[in-house]
């Protein structure tokens, strides 16, 4: 009779991702590995097995994750693991050189009585940026054991492995938060009566976080009159505490990271790049520093590069040259030879014709201006700069009374309207969502029609300033709205920052080329589509009329009739009346004065169809066309009180 | 692809538009990966550049 197999010890390898858990994995295992799905998944999950002082150990790799309150499927998986699996030990890796913002991890996996090992890892890299760690003082702050490693050079290895083997549980060290959180943890793990991998506290935080799988789980470790009392309290908790439960969680997580790091982490000598890239970090989110630097960038990467280089010189080329001379000229003598019908040729090489407006705009006058505009956008993302100027607006913000709570929908904003305007879904009453969705449509550019806007306005002196000016008086106008109707009371926006880095050139290219690639995407059809529209208007003779009706707007905030066109484009989305603005321009029919009020007024308008769609997908079609009245009023009105300054004023005249 | 707002590892199979809420209203479908963490719109790179991304990540990633 075949002798049972009794299942193997298993150790657990969990962290962040990149932070050497698959080497450790590969040094510990060697060669004997198998890779699998995780049942029900398609996350790859691999186990190995390995020999430690005589005993065999099953070792599993598990997904990256950053928490063990699971977003994606991946770290769902790491976490099901870590609920389902009875590990003799877990080997929590982290990076040395980010050890605070990876320590508040361990400090959840301690607080969830597993049997952790901490692997500080890549210290080599640590110490080469100067920075010498206490591993000693940091074990006994923790009460876990905590070895260093660098596991690409195996230093470490035997010191980890006899941890492992010497793996003695013993009950956790308790750390404690504030004194109301820790009265509701309290309440909710009092009244949890079921065995849970989990600690009774951990799974108290999990459930007041609405943690799905683990309310789950009680469903079924809870008798029926033990879970109704467990779920009402649940649900008083998370009641009490919607304004900022997670936000004070990670807060305080922080906080008892940093007396755990206390006298922990010295930073002994200086090196050359890190010191340099905190020291920029800090200038960066402080105001008085931040700001100066954000005009630098402004001036040298959106004046100088996007406006100079790319609406100026590739425009000039693109254009002015090569459509204007070589491609138009050839194309339209072949319509002309082949199409005798007026209304093909109107549509395909006439004033409004897909070749000569849909695709001359969306190819000579925009990819060229977006084009420079995302190569400046991914550097400056690629180098950790957004979050910084993130938290730098935050804090201008605050210090003139605004509310943290708009920055998030704002930032988000600037790189999609449409998905920011779906997030606004998360905030607590109808009357801050409207507002909020009021906010993204009116003042929020994402950043490709930014991009081209700044382009256009880069190339006639001082019309930039006048712009920016009066973009920031409706952001505080807005804001200040904001902050009144929406009064947090405290400053809701958190984010970690990750560290600031020199930006890597193929990163950098493959962003901006995904960029222009999906942009082009989007706009040429709907560049396309709008032309057919213009064509049939003006073959129906409606578009006379239209331009007609609309010519009393446009004069009354100081523009000519001819200006009209641009605002119809400007329906469909905001760059392409920009580019119709650019087109005027060039051929003198917009003063410097009359380009800029242009400018400020459709750069208020809402900014393309798919936002529009979502306005009336999240707040109705009522409430979404009111507020794309709304919206249109106040652009054409900020146009027109523009126009009177700059009349008034002699600027840019 | 790391996000580059938060930073944070977006996991290599989520393609454009999927996440954790892809909003959909783009015509021909959402070209963006919006971060699982933070919501941040990440551009989506096509085969071609995906590929080129992923060879940077394995070069990066030796420890």
């Amino acid at each position: 009779m075949a002798e049972q197999q009794q299942p193997l010890p298993k150790v657990v390898l969990v962290g962040n991702p990149n932070v050497g858990k698959s080497v450790l994995f590969n040094v510990l295992t060697g060669a004997y590995t198998t890779v699998s799905n995780y049942p029900g998944t398609s996350v790859e999950v691999s186990r190995g097995q390995c020999e430690i002082a005589g005993t065999d150990y099953e070792i599993l790799d598990t997904p990256g994750m950053y928490s063990i309150m699971p977003i994606t499927e991946e770290e769902r998986v790491a976490r099901q693991i870590l609920l389902q699996e009875t590990p003799h030990a877990v080997l929590h890796v982290i990076d040395a050189r980010n050890i605070e913002r990876m320590l508040p991890m361990t400090l959840q996996l301690i607080e969830a009585g597993l049997p952790i090992i901490l692997v500080v890892n890549i210290l080599d890299e640590a110490k080469r940026l100067g920075m010498e760690i206490d591993l000693q003082k940091l074990q006994k702050n923790l009460g876990v054991p905590v070895i260093g490693t660098v596991m690409k050079r195996r230093q470490g290895l035997p010191e980890l492995q006899q941890a492992i083997s010497e793996y003695a549980s013993v009950p956790h060290k308790t750390f404690t938060y504030g004194s109301d959180l820790e009265r509701d943890v309290t309440r909710l793990a009092t009244v949890i009566k079921g065995d849970y991998r989990f600690s009774k506290r951990a799974t108290s935080l999990l459930l007041m976080q609405k943690d799905e799988d683990v309310e789950q789980l009680i469903v079924t470790g809870e008798n029926t009159e033990n879970l109704e009392l467990l779920q009402t309290l649940v649900r008083d908790v998370i009641f009490e505490r919607r304004a900022d439960l997670h936000l004070q969680i990670s807060m305080e997580r922080k906080k008892i990271c940093k007396q755990m790091l206390d006298g922990v982490v010295q930073q002994t000598e200086l090196s050359e790049k890190e010191p340099f890239a905190e020291l920029l970090s800090r200038w960066t989110v402080n105001p008085w520093s931040g700001v100066p630097i954000l005009l630098l960038v402004v001036y040298f990467g959106l004046y100088k590069f996007v406006g100079g280089f790319g609406a100026g010189t590739l425009v000039d080329l693109l254009e002015g040259n090569i459509f204007e001379e070589y491609i138009n000229p050839p194309v339209i003598n072949f319509v002309q030879q082949h199409v005798s019908a007026e209304w093909l040729f109107e549509l395909l090489v006439g004033e409004y014709g897909l070749w000569t407006l849909g695709i001359r705009y969306a190819v000579a006058l925009v990819l060229p201006i977006v084009g420079t505009f995302f190569l400046m956008f991914s550097l400056l993302e690629d180098t950790g700069y957004f979050p910084r100027l993130a938290l730098l607006v935050d804090r201008v913000f605050k210090k003139i009374g605004l509310s943290g709570r708009a920055v998030i929908p704002m930032v988000l904003g600037f790189g999609c309207d449409t998905m920011a305007t779906m997030v606004t879904r998360t905030l607590e009453t109808v009357r801050e969502r409207i507002i909020a969705t009021i906010l993204l449509a009116l003042a929020i550019p994402c950043s490709a029609q930014l991009g081209v806007i700044l382009g256009l306005l880069s190339g006639v002196p001082g019309a930039l300033a006048v712009w920016l000016l009066a973009m920031i008086l409706v952001f505080l106008l807005v804001g200040l709205l904001a902050a009144k109707v929406m009064p947090g009371e405290h400053p809701i926006f958190y984010m970690e920052l990750p560290p600031m880095r020199l930006p890597q050139l193929r990163n950098v290219l493959v962003k901006t080329l995904s960029r222009m690639q999906s942009y082009f995407m989007e706009i040429l059809p709907l560049f396309l589509f709008a032309s057919f529209i213009l064509w049939s208007l003006k073959m129906l003779n409606v578009l006379e009329g239209l331009i007609g009706a609309l010519s009393p707007v446009v004069r009354a905030i100081g523009l000519p009739v001819e200006a009209t066109s641009a605002f119809v484009f400007g329906f469909f989305r905001r760059d392409f009346g920009a580019a119709g603005l650019y087109d005027l321009q060039t051929n003198g029919l917009l003063t410097p004065a009359q380009l800029t009020v242009a400018a400020v007024t459709l750069t208020l308008f809402v900014p393309c169809i798919a936002q529009f769609l979502m306005m009336k997908k999240e707040r109705g079609l009522r409430v979404s066309v009111s507020i794309f009245v709304f919206v249109s009023l106040l652009a054409f009105s900020c146009g027109w009180v523009l126009n009177k300054i700059l009349l008034t004023t002699g600027l840019l005249a | 692809m790391n996000c580059g707002l938060c930073g944070k590892e977006i996991p290599a199979d989520l393609g454009p538009g999927d996440g954790k809420s892809p909003c959909g209203s783009c015509r021909g479908g959402c070209r963006k990966i919006h971060c699982p963490y933070c919501g941040y719109a990440n551009p989506a790179p096509g085969k071609f550049l995906r590929k080129m991304l992923q060879k940077n990540n394995e070069e990066k990633t030796d420890e």
